[in-house]
């Protein structure tokens, strides 16, 4: 029971991490119907600068709201540079320039900082844990489990009570008929791609705080559970994005805390093929993407 | 099929034999085959002058490993281009195929240091090389089945996310099981390693192996395999209303681009001779896609051609790193270590993924193909004879009764019954949202009813799939114009007299030039589908459908948009090609003159529910379609039901 309840709070803590991902990639998508595998490249690029603020001997403090800042500009940058000039393609040319993106961070990285993984200071807290009854409860995930609540409900009052939210919420469902109403198709994918951006930025000060370094290849892993949370969700759905995330952390921890020795190591991939066999056997009931056809 | 063919040819009995699965002998296999030499020929000798330019075993190896990549990529392009799935998966298969032919191919007495304790006693299994790539080959093989059943469920198309997330999930399963079952893959830093001296010594296999393939993927591309698969490519949905099922198109297309891919990963395996996990994953997933889409992945030119550039723009992206900014004697000045330095290679790459999406996302070449341009360089082509008007078929009814649907809780049929024989022309009238599209929608097999029957003769339709319906001779237009848009005005028209000639009569060829010719197309013939005018396109629709060789022909306003004049022109194309093909034909239509000039019957349908049947005339007078109908047709607007 105990060991059960320790797992469900380190799930928590991971998934909602996840979360934040998702939800991030699920707003991209809503938008533009791009799954973005670039994603994962704003941690990168905000690892290492944070990397570079601490080297100046900056503090978690200010390097935390840094990394939100340097998040949203790359987001917004890479649109300008890229998504915004494959606006309304196939999903297929979209899907590749999000592949080729995550390619080219990781490489100018690798070509102007080295291969080599580039470390930090955690803070001092991190490690430290309270009681709880018999659980011991990691401060760590308490203030990840706060933050993400905090900001899940800035962020769902940010959809449901602004035009900027409402606008999002219209072109998820209807892209082209929420144009035709009148909603300013640049403001909104800029706006989606900023609030992606923020939330990418705060789960990375999360990521990079529990990783403690930074390298050309760290976006992969973020940007993997991230789609797979969103993925769960149903991409589309916001709400679903949440879940997913929560429940990806949650299963992580559960699959490695049953699945035996040898096979921890293939969780990720035990996660997508469970999640390819949802597509396969419920096809269009996991994700609402599949907008009926009109004939 | 193909033997048969020959022996045809041969007797000179071409046109009346020719086999289904190359409907022309001349266009469809000696010219591939021809296209395949000379490409062959072009990327050899390309590879092999720069190996006579620039000596030395590094120089050798980077064009072996140039004409293996090739191998991959066509493999890849065999399904990416053909069925528009874009799959990751492909190197995931490659993975497999690696794996099967190391632990099948390298010696016992190699295997003992690294995979001791292998499962099944695999460490004591030895096999030439020859064998093992036949043993990973049915593996890859059985492995490709299985994904593409799953494929096949998941309702791959063109731009399915569903497709996306299934075979990365095999890229990515397949790399964790390589890199955590040491037992049997050596691990992720060790891996599998053959014994100096048993690696690929010869280029004579990699020729072989890359000449078949080009042959393979460029008769494949003509095959009526690989046509059915561009059409459902182009537009799913009126690929199967044309009776294509894409499934099992798309299946066939998955084995076959599987095949190559096997062979290529073995022979890259075979001439790498070790083997880690990251072989097959990520990096060389970005390499090959982006070796497939510069040269354009819809071709297999362009794809040949894509890998040639990239492999060059790799290589002297290295070379400039590493021989102080120099190659072939040409010098760079100035201090450019910020630019030539590691990693450049993997920029470039990401680079020109982002740039040629943004650019051309069809590549260089798009689907330029060799053999397609000698083709229309030296054939030419005579307008054809006019068509021969069909025999008069045996008569047959079309029949829906008591078709209700109802979306949620709104009722958009509710009862509706129709009759049509295979002998008239009926129409279908009613105000905007009558539920005229959705019966034609329940008629061919696109919408579930509620309730209701649909039958054809004694056969029962109801909520058949549509490729059934389409086989059994109801082929339908649409209302937004569904060509399959890249393709020519001819392919269009191919593909429905393919599906024609096999389910509908029996093996004998519709005269496809005298149908593009009686639709007024024939100087259009050979633009892409996409480039026609409306009223172009339009008649286009009505051609392809007339081609499938029907039984009905059910027509969703095929006026929509036309002037006055062009609907006037557009009754006689309907009852030409009605009589051509010996068809009933259904149509909806908001214009009056249109439906009273063409059609025997009229049936008015009005909130889902027939309110007249009778003649144009004695509809017309009707009082309670008046009411319902005619006050609203007298305005200007488009059925959007």
């Amino acid at each position: 029971m105990t060991e059960l309840v320790q797992n469900l709070i380190d799930g928590l803590g991971r998934g909602s991490i996840y979360a934040l991902l998702a939800l991030g990639v699920a707003v991209v998508f809503g938008v533009m119907h791009l799954l973005n595998f670039a994603h994962g490249e704003l941690i990168t690029v905000s690892g290492y600068a944070a990397y570079a603020a601490f080297s100046n001997g900056w503090s978690w403090y200010l390097v935390a709201p840094l990394i939100v800042v340097v998040s949203v500009v790359t987001n917004l940058l890479i649109e300008r540079i890229a998504f915004s000039r494959v606006r309304g393609s196939s999903e297929f040319t979209q899907l590749l320039t999000s592949f080729g993106i995550h390619f080219l961070v990781a490489a100018i990285f690798l070509m102007y900082v080295g291969a080599r993984v580039q470390t930090f200071a955690e803070p001092g807290w991190i490690a430290d844990t309270y009681s709880v009854g018999p659980v011991r409860v990691e401060v760590f995930d308490t203030v990840v489990i706060i933050v993400a609540i905090v900001t899940l409900v800035l962020t769902a009052a940010v959809l449901q009570r602004t035009m900027f939210g409402l606008s999002i919420r219209a072109a998820a469902a209807d892209f082209d008929a929420a144009r035709l109403m009148g909603v300013n198709s640049d403001r909104v994918i800029r706006g989606a791609f900023a609030l992606s951006g923020a939330l990418a930025g705060i789960a990375g000060i999360f990521w990079l705080m529990r990783a403690g370094h930074t390298s050309p290849t760290s976006g992969i892993n973020p940007m993997l559970s991230g789609v797979l949370a969103a993925l769960i969700g149903g991409l589309g759905s916001l709400k679903g994005a949440v879940i997913g995330g929560l429940a990806l952390g949650l299963a992580e921890v559960m699959l490695r805390t049953w699945l035996p020795g040898g096979a921890a190591a293939l969780t990720q991939g035990v996660v997508f093929s469970l999640i390819a066999l949802l597509f396969i056997f419920r096809p269009g009931g996991l994700v609402n993407v599949a907008h009926a056809e009109r004939v | 099929m193909a033997t048969r063919s020959l022996v045809a040819a041969w007797t000179g009995n071409r046109r009346r034999e020719a086999g289904l699965l190359f409907p022309s002998l001349r266009r469809d296999v000696a010219f591939p085959l021809a296209g395949a030499v000379v490409l062959f020929a072009a990327f050899v000798g390309a590879g092999l002058l720069y190996t006579l330019m620039v000596e030395g075993a590094s120089a050798e190896k980077l064009i072996t490993a140039m004409f293996i990549d090739a191998i991959m990529v066509i493999g890849i392009q065999i399904y990416v281009g053909n069925t528009g799935v874009f799959s990751f998966g492909h190197i995931g298969f490659g993975a497999v195929a690696g794996y099967a032919f190391a632990i099948f191919a390298i010696a016992p007495e190699d295997k003992y240091t690294r995979i001791p304790n292998a499962p099944w006693g695999l460490a004591d299994v030895e096999m030439g090389p020859l064998p093992a790539t036949g043993v990973a080959l049915v593996i890859t093989l059985i492995v490709a089945v299985i994904v593409g059943i799953g494929l096949g469920r998941s309702g791959a198309r063109s731009g399915s996310v569903a497709a996306t997330v299934i075979t990365l999930a095999l890229l990515f399963f397949t790399h964790e099981v390589a890199a955590s079952w040491n037992e049997l893959t050596g691990g992720e830093r060790a891996g599998l390693t053959f014994g100096i001296g048993d690696t690929l010594q010869t280029r004579t296999p990699i020729y072989l192996a890359l000449f078949a393939a080009i042959v393979l993927a460029l008769l494949f591309a003509r095959s009526s395999i690989g046509r059915l698969n561009q059409a459902a490519r182009e537009d799913n949905l009126a690929a199967r209303a044309m009776g294509i099922n894409p499934v099992v198109q798309q299946t066939i297309a998955l084995l076959l681009s599987v095949a190559v891919v096997a062979v290529a990963a073995s022979l890259r395996v075979y001439e790498i001779g070790s083997l880690l996990p990251e072989f097959f994953f990520f990096q060389y997933t970005l390499l090959t896609l982006v070796m497939l889409v510069v040269g354009g992945r819809n071709g297999v030119t362009g794809a040949l051609l894509g890998v040639a550039v990239i492999t060059a723009v790799r290589e002297s992206a290295r070379r400039m790193g590493s021989d102080g900014y120099e190659i072939f004697g040409l010098g760079l000045d100035g201090n450019l270590d910020w630019v030539f330095r590691e990693g450049l290679p993997t920029v470039l790459l990401g680079l020109a993924m982002v740039v040629f999406m943004i650019w051309r996302p069809n590549g260089v070449l798009d689907d330029w193909e060799v053999d397609a341009w000698l083709w229309r360089r030296f054939i030419r082509q005579k307008p054809p004879a006019a068509a021969v008007a069909a025999p008069e078929p045996d008569a047959l009814d079309l029949s829906a009764s008591g078709v209700t649907v109802e979306f949620g809780g709104f009722r958009a049929l509710d009862g509706a019954s129709i009759e049509v024989s295979n002998r008239e022309i009926v129409g279908l009238i009613g105000p905007n949202g009558a539920g005229k599209t959705t019966l034609v929608n329940v008629m061919t097999g696109m919408v579930d009813p509620t309730s209701g029957e649909v039958q054809l003769g004694e056969m029962g339709l109801t909520s058949e799939p549509s490729h059934s319906i389409a086989r059994a001779g109801l082929v339908r237009t649409f209302q937004n114009l569904r060509l399959f848009s890249s393709l020519t005005v001819r392919e269009n028209v191919e593909v429905a007299a393919l599906m024609a000639s096999v389910h509908r009569n029996g093996g004998s060829r519709t005269d496809i030039d005298a149908i593009v010719a009686g639709a007024g197309l024939w100087e259009q013939r050979n633009r892409r589908a996409g480039q026609l005018d409306y009223g172009n396109s339009r008649r286009l629709e009505l051609a392809r459908a007339a081609a499938a060789a029907p039984a009905f022909l059910l027509l969703d306003e095929p006026t929509s948009g036309m002037s006055g004049t062009e609907s006037l022109a557009m009754v006689e194309s309907v009852r030409s090609m009605a009589a051509a093909v010996g068809a009933g034909v259904l149509v909806i239509d908001h214009d009056l003159n249109f439906i009273t000039g063409i059609c025997d019957r009229v049936y008015c349908l009005d909130q889902g529910r027939m309110i007249a049947i009778g003649t144009p005339d004695e509809v017309q007078a009707d009082a309670a379609v008046k009411a319902a109908y005619l006050g609203e047709a007298a305005q200007p607007g488009e059925d959007r039901t």
